[in-house]
Parts: structure tokens; sequence; C-alpha cells
């Protein structure tokens, strides 16, 4: 694709409780994030949010946003779902021609004022899995991970394994809302089973957060950035609802919106063109298994990748050098803030977590159940 | 027709809990003690806000300039209730005006007494009514009544 | 930018009150298998489906998700939109930049609403949760005697603000808004997607139901409805070789200002009839669509009126008469499916509303009116270029479509 899409700036924030409003909190996002690039709300010509009714306990819930992040009188929108599918939207707008500016963001105070999982909890079909009360998000990656391990025929450490290289990443990165020092993996393997084989570190932090993007045209880049992150592809797929009906050891949806996006990208052998992948993996299983579906690591050698360090930041296929969603998982913001931060590694301002050499990134976010969806983008200087 | 058989389901608000604006609204409580509106104005452009939020939609900065606000403005409209949220008929009807105050921008809701419903018209001045002993407390300013 | 056109619609058999007959993703795949049917494409021809509906009236979060297989979606993109009233439209626009953009070359909107299996009022209500939540915590009655009550009234309580505001502003009477809805209700009968049909509606009969909330009779209120629209949108080479009538997508915009009922947490600074979403909106719509005057140029308008006076005041707003003219040409006959600037031939959201289709319905049913397909309500005028309206969250927000029967100038 050509350079048509570039990322000129960004702000994250999570915590476990950022205690503040969902008004402040976009308020401080979208402002901030103008201030760095030195412009006004003026610049913007079209605001793209991404939150859930459910999860703001509130109906129509961007309407109290939009003005909050300089949208009084502007174009505006709201998708509904993991942020990175709001950035996709917002990159069509200026593909397409139609705007220049566009201001995406995305968040939710789900970690200090709501139940995390009650998101999945009402994403349930109504009539079946919600009435049977069996099936929830934990429950259900519970299974996807069983799936996941008995297929690749790995041990449970593996979860021990990759929690620790994420939570050791998330340490060292101030963005990050559960950072722990000295992280080991006997100290994940000693934390409480939430549904076996999956323990307390192996999942997402309830979290308080969101992220601000602006994505430019070629033209406005050039005025607004020395460092533009390019958009070089996107693809985005669905897989079936029921988890019966699906291959729960592998992810259809990541394999196909990562071939799509490869496809736009020209990338033919993604594990040796791409520097670094920025994972949506909400439970620790979840990074190799979606890291095979895309083609980032051999299928059934996820284990030795892990243990040989080529996964770790100064590995072969660095991935989520960020620490990942185990380190925070604001809903409908995660999959943005895994652009953003494959963007900060492409700007190289990645600090201690900075890949050597990062000229190509993936990014990665997913909805539903066991990412019933997922979407993907790469991106490049 | 061949019927569906039904289960329910129920959505339980109770589970959040939000953080609001507060700032703005406490400092109108504050002043209400001494039957005073006070408001905030952006000191950009002039909007001035009652309550008060953080910051100005039009200018996107933050605010903080206290301005007072007149207990005195226009109706700038109305509606009579005369049923509740389910339909059912209210045992009188309601009237609830609209309010611009004198020296703010933002409007204000609230109930109208002293007052016929089809004497009620949009200009229409009016004044609040407070309360015979005030709290600083929201209930201080009871309703608006004619000018 | 590249040319996109509507090249087929899909709706439910019917919209009505309960559909007990089918589950909400069964109704769902009637409408889907419906637009299929209509351009006779098969499921693998659709690249992308934009999804649309307010998950909070049933309680189903993220539907799309239940719905994949029954949309026909599994290995495709499905992307959802959430905008409150004017869901239907953000989904066309949605599904509209997919093609624009060339990510995808047919794409198909589904929306719905199943009103009998949730909330509406509860869901309306759930817009103010915090302020509720925070106005009950200080103790504060707020469906009684403060004035906070008249939020209680729903969307029909906060609408009533905007309908005397706008009768004040405009000097049309009650009479004009039993009128419109007469008139709208009488369109529905012809129209076999219609809810609330009355062949026999008259202002004095609209005059006769009660009065809910000053200036607002139930007469002037939208049912609530269940029912499913398609909206299938192809790029200009794939619309050649696939449909013989195209309606072409000339422009689109929305706009957005502050949340217009003013309540006690966040003050609010604008007039809920003064309405400038609906003027910008459209004035960056007829923009891009290279329209000087709409007023000339635009021959057909559906209006989203939840409740009946938006029809007039919207039709000022987008720019189709002059302030205060509205409703002297309502009394002139104008605005009849025989007249000079016919609205609503189908019978508007006031005459049916399943919220997640309503905005789209705005802009199928221009669609339809472009290609010559509305049956039996057709309008008499011939329809070249057609505007479609929604509104939607608290009164601040509009979306404009404006299609027409050939496809722009690049």
């Amino acid at each position: 694709m050509e350079k048509k899409v570039a990322i000129a700036g960004f702000r994250i924030a999570a915590a476990p409780d950022l205690e503040t409003t969902r008004e402040r909190l976009v308020f401080d996002l979208s402002k901030g994030l103008l201030d760095d690039l030195g412009i006004t709300r003026d610049a913007v010509d079209n605001f793209v949010f991404c939150s859930n009714d459910f999860m703001d306990g509130r109906t129509i819930s961007h309407v109290f946003i939009g003005p909050a992040a300089g949208g009084y009188m502007k174009d505006q929108t709201k998708v509904e779902m993991d942020g990175l599918n709001a950035m996709i939207y917002a990159s069509m707008g200026i593909i397409s021609g139609q705007y220049d500016v566009t201001m995406v963001v995305a968040l939710s105070l789900t970690g200090s004022q709501a139940s995390p999982y009650l998101y999945t909890d009402y994403s349930l079909d109504p009539t079946y899995d919600r009435q049977l009360k069996l099936l929830n998000e934990l429950s259900a990656a519970a299974l996807e991970a069983r799936s996941y391990l008995t297929a690749g025929g790995y041990p449970e450490e593996l979860l021990d394994v990759v929690a620790a290289q994420d939570l050791k990443n998330a340490a060292a990165n101030p963005g990050q809302a559960r950072r722990i020092d000295g992280v080991s993996r006997e100290r994940i393997k000693g934390s409480p089973y939430y549904y076996e084989p999956l323990r307390e570190l192996h999942c997402y932090p309830p979290t308080d957060g969101g992220c601000a993007m602006l994505l430019v045209s070629e033209k406005k880049a050039k005025e607004l950035t020395d460092k533009p992150v390019w958009l070089l592809g996107m693809g985005r797929s669905t897989d079936i609802y029921y988890l019966g009906d699906r291959d729960l050891s592998t992810s259809l949806s990541a394999a196909q919106a990562a071939e799509r996006a490869y496809a736009m990208a020209g990338i033919k052998d993604p594990a040796s063109e791409l520097d670094l992948a920025e994972i949506m993996s909400l439970f620790a299983h979840q990074e190799p298994l979606l890291a095979e579906a895309m083609g980032l690591l051999e299928k059934g050698k996820a284990a030795a990748a892990y243990e040989a360090g080529d996964t770790a930041v100064e590995g072969r296929m660095p991935i989520n050098p960020s620490g990942g969603p185990l380190g925070a998982h604001p809903i409908c913001a995660t999959g943005l803030i895994r652009a953003a931060e494959a963007a900060r590694q492409l700007r190289g301002e990645a600090g201690e977590n900075q890949v050597k050499k990062a000229g190509v990134a993936l990014a990665h976010g997913q909805d539903g159940v066991c990412a019933q969806q997922s979407a993907v983008v790469i991106l490049g200087t | 027709m061949e019927e569906t058989k039904v289960v329910t389901g129920a959505w339980e608000l109770s589970t959040f809990k939000f953080n609001i604006e507060g700032r703005g609204l406490q400092l109108m409580l504050k002043h209400m003690k001494d039957r005073k509106l006070m408001g905030i104005k952006c000191h950009q452009c002039g909007t001035v806000y009652l309550p008060g939020p953080f910051y100005c939609r039009k200018c996107h900065i933050r605010i903080d300039e206290p301005a007072e606000v007149s207990d005195h403005g226009q109706v700038m409209t109305f509606t009579i209730g005369y049923a509740d949220v389910r339909g059912n008929p209210l045992d009188e009807p309601r009237i609830a005006p609209i309010v611009k105050l004198d020296g703010c921008d933002s409007w204000i809701m609230g109930v109208m007494q002293g007052c016929a419903p089809e004497d009620v018209h949009v200009g229409m001045r009016v004044k609040v009514h407070w309360a015979e002993e005030t709290t600083g407390s929201l209930q201080d300013m009871q309703y608006f009544v004619p000018e | 930018m590249r040319n996109v056109g509507i090249i087929g619609i899909g709706y439910t058999p019917v919209f009505v009150s309960k559909r007990k007959d089918v589950s909400i993703v069964e109704m769902i795949s009637e409408a889907v298998d419906a637009g299929l049917k209509n351009t006779g494409l098969a499921p693998e021809d659709i690249d992308a489906y934009v999804f649309g509906n307010m998950a909070t009236f049933e309680g189903v979060n993220m539907p799309h998700l239940w719905a994949t297989e029954h949309m026909h979606a599994r290995g495709k993109p499905i992307m959802r939109f959430a905008t409150g009233g004017t869901i239907g439209m953000a989904a066309f626009h949605g599904a509209y930049y997919h093609v624009a953009s060339g990510m995808a070359d047919i794409a198909m909107a589904v929306t719905y609403e199943k009103h009998s299996e949730g909330d509406a009022q509860v869901g309306l209500m759930g817009i103010i949760t915090p302020e509720l939540m925070a106005m009950l915590s200080a103790g504060i009655d707020v469906t009684g005697q403060s004035g906070m009550g008249a939020i209680g009234g729903g969307s029909a309580g906060g609408i009533s603000f905007q309908a005397s505001s706008y009768l004040h502003r405009s000097g049309a009477g009650i009479e004009h808004i039993d009128a419109i809805a007469a008139m709208e209700r009488r369109n529905a009968a012809k129209n076999p997607y219609a809810h609330l049909k009355d062949p026999e509606a008259t202002a004095e009969k609209i005059a006769q139901t009660p009065m809910v909330s000053w200036p607002i009779r139930f007469g002037h209120i939208c049912p609530t409805t269940d029912g499913a629209t398609v909206c299938i949108l192809a790029s200009e080479e794939k619309a050649a070789k696939i449909a013989d009538k195209v309606a072409w997508v000339l422009g689109v915009a929305n706009c957005a200002s502050d949340a217009t009922t003013a309540n006690l947490i966040d003050s609010q600074i604008t007039d809920p009839a003064e309405q400038l979403p609906a003027i910008m909106a459209s004035k960056k719509a007829c923009e891009r669509a290279g329209i000087e005057d709409p007023k000339k140029e635009i021959d057909y308008v559906e209006i989203y009126n939840g409740f009946a006076h938006q029809t007039l005041m919207y039709l000022e707003k987008v720019g189709m008469c002059e302030v205060g003219e509205a409703h002297k040409l309502l009394e002139a006959g104008e605005l009849e499916m025989n007249g000079r600037c016919p609205v609503n031939a189908s019978g508007g959201v006031v005459s049916t509303n399943s919220i997640g289709t309503s905005a789209l319905n705005r802009v199928t049913e221009c669609a339809l009116q472009i290609m010559g397909q509305a049956g039996e309500h057709q309008v008499e005028k011939e329809v070249h270029k057609a505007m479609a309206h929604g509104w939607g969250g608290l009164m601040q927000y509009c979306t404009i479509t404006i299609l027409g029967d050939k496809p722009k100038k690049l």
C-alpha cells in the first residue's frame, strides 16, 4: 500500500484506577496530544470514538465525550469494538480522500468503575450461553488455553514463561498499569488459579485507561511530524460465535486478518520481514497462539522460541515488547494501544524496551470470546 | 404463526460506580447557601456555564474562573408533563421550563409554580424561588416563579 | 475518492410491535437473505459487513458476534457502530467508506432493533445514568416534583422542550404537528414495511390523542417496532456488473454539538431546536455532493422524525425551506406524495421505529424513490436527487446522506 495514512502522535493512559471521569480522561488525552503536536482542535476534521455502552453504563456514551475530545461541531462517529477497528475506520476516511486529520479516542474505566467481565457476559447468546451461566470470558479462555496446549504438545509451564516475559517488559514500561518489580516464573506459578490452567497472573488486570491517536494524510504528515509512522496494511476477519464450531487451538480470525494485512503491505514472510509484533493477548496462552496463527512463530515450536529468547525485546521476533495486555487492558482501547506501542518502537522512543532495528511492526486487536474477531495493521517508518 | 419461547434477562446497572465531575457543582452548592448562583466563565471566549464544567466546549481549554449569575432569567423553552416515564398519568400537570439566567450562557432546567399551564410561554421572565432556610443543596433553589 | 452506489436493499417481511415467531438473530437473517435475493448476490460476494443497533435496548452487547453466522459473515470483516438514533446512517456511512477507500468492493450494512425483547425507555434513561445516579445519591427526587422529572419522560420528555421551542421560533402550531403526523400515517398505509398505518388519519383524529408532555401528544410519537434492514453498496465497477438500477452516493456528512437537554451535573449551551449540527451536516453533505441550493436541486427528502414536529423542523434546518416556512408548505399540500417537496412518503420514523434501522431506512427509502421502486408510495415527481437525514444522541447529533440517479463526476 502507498503511504497514505500516518500516525502523527498518540497519548496513552492506563492504571488500575485513574480516579477520573470519562470526560476528563478524554479531555486530557486529546488535549495533551494536540498540545504535543502544537495544534488545536481547529486542525482536526473528523473524530472516531471507541467505547462500549455496557462498559460505560450509559446509552450512546460518546455523546458526553465528543466535546471533551474537541469535537464540538465536528464530524463524529463511534465504533463500538476494540479500538484498532476505530483506527482502521479512521484510516478509510483518509484513504478515501474525505478527511485529512482524524482524532481516534478509545477508552474505558472498567478497572475502577465496572466489572470488566460484564463486557463478555452481556455479549453472550442470551437465549443459551447466558442462561447456562457456565461460559464467561475466563472459562472460555481456559478452554482455549487447554486446547492450545494439548494441540501443540506444550506443558502448562509455557503460560508462566509467556507471562514472565510480558510482565518483565511491562515493569519497564511506565505506560502500563500492572508493573511488578522482579517478577518471576515462580511468582506467576504461585498465583491462584482462576480457571485451570489459567492463573491470576496469566490473565489481564482490570484496567482504567484510554488512548488518543491522531491519524493524518500524507500531506498533513509532512506538516505535523518529523517521525511519521505509516500504515502499510490492514486486515480484519471474524470467526463463528459458537465455541463448539471453532478450532480453539488456533485462531481463524487472526490468521485471516493477518493474511489480508500482509497482502496489502506486500509482506511474504512475516517472521523475517516484521521487526516486532504487539499482540492483543488477554491471557498468556493467547500470545503464542495468535503469533502462530499469524505466522510469526512456527506452529508447535512456540515453547522453544520463548525459551530461546526469540520473542524477547532483544530476540529475533520480539513479541509485546511493551508488556502487552497482561500489563493493562482498558477494554476498547487495548488494540489501539498496541498500534501506539508499535509506533513508539518505530519512532525509537521505547526506552528500556526499545527493539534495536525497528522498521516494520504488526499490531493486533481482538473482540469477542476467544478472539472471535481480529484486526491487524502493519506499520512502518 | 409458530411462537418462540421466552427467556428473561436483566441489565444490572447497580454494578457500576461513576465518578462525576464535582468541582463546578460544589462551587455552585457552596454559594447557594447565600442564595447566590456561581458558575464558571471561559477566560478565552467568555462563555459562562452554570454549573461550571472543567473545560470550555467551544475553546477546548480548561477553565476555572468563577462568575456570578443572576437568579432572574428568561424561559427559553418549556414543557408541561402529563405522564410519568411509564406513561401513567400525573395527578396534576407539571410545568418544567428551561431557563437562561441573566449573565449565563448555559440553560438550566427546573419546575415552575405560581403560574397556570396556559399562561407559561417562551420568553417569559422568571426568577428563582429560594427555600426559607438554605443549606447549600440543590433543593435551596426550589422552583421558578414569574418575575 | 471513488464512486459508491446502493445496489440493493433487504427488509424483514414486516415491521411490527412484536415478532414473536423469530429470535433476534433469525430476524437479522431474514433481512440479510432478502438483500442477497434482491441483488442476486451470494454470501461470498460480500467483502465486508457493517453492523448497527442500540445494544443497550435489548441487553445484548456486541450482537454482531452472536449474529455472525446468521449474516453468513464467518471469515469476513464486520465493523460495529453505535451512535444512538443515527446508528443506521452511521453504519451506512461506515459501509460507504469501506467501498470508497477501496477496502471493499461490495459491503453490506446490517441494522436491526427488536424492541419487544427489551426496554427502550430504560435504554434511553441510560443516556443519563451517571447523572441520575449522582442525583439519587444526593437525595434529589428525579421523577417527582423536581424539574428533573421532565427528563423522566424518556425521549419524549426531552423532546418536548425541543418541540415547544420550535413552535415558538417558527410560528407553527400544534395543529401543524397533528397534520404532519396524520399525513405520515396515511403515507405509511401505502408502505408494506411500515408499522403504524392509517389510511384515514386526519389532523382531527391525531388531536384527540392524549397530551403526554406539552406540546407532544401520543399521536405525535413513534411506535416501538421490531424489524431489520440491510443495504448493499458497491463500487462503480461492480455496480455496473450487478445492478440495473443504482442509487449513487453523492455526499455524506455528520456533525455533533453539545448535549442539549439541560441537566444539573453538566450545563449545556445549546437550544434543542437550534440544531446547528443539522444545518452544518447538510451544508457539508451538499458541498461534497456538489449541490448549491438543496431547495432547487433535491427532489425528495426522508427526515428522521421520532416525533412528528421534527419533519417540519428539520426540513428547515437541512435547507429545504426557510425557517418558519415548513408548516406553510404543509398547509399548501406541498409535502404530500404529489406535492412539490415530498417528504417521508414511507411514513417516516413516526410510523415505524426499530431504532437501529430507522436512520438506514431513511437512506433506503430515498434509494427506492430514485430507483423508482417504491411501489404504492412512489412519489409523483421524478426523483433525481434525494436527501436522507438522521438524528440521535441527546438531540445533538445529525447525519446526512445525499443520493442521486447518476454517479458523481470525479
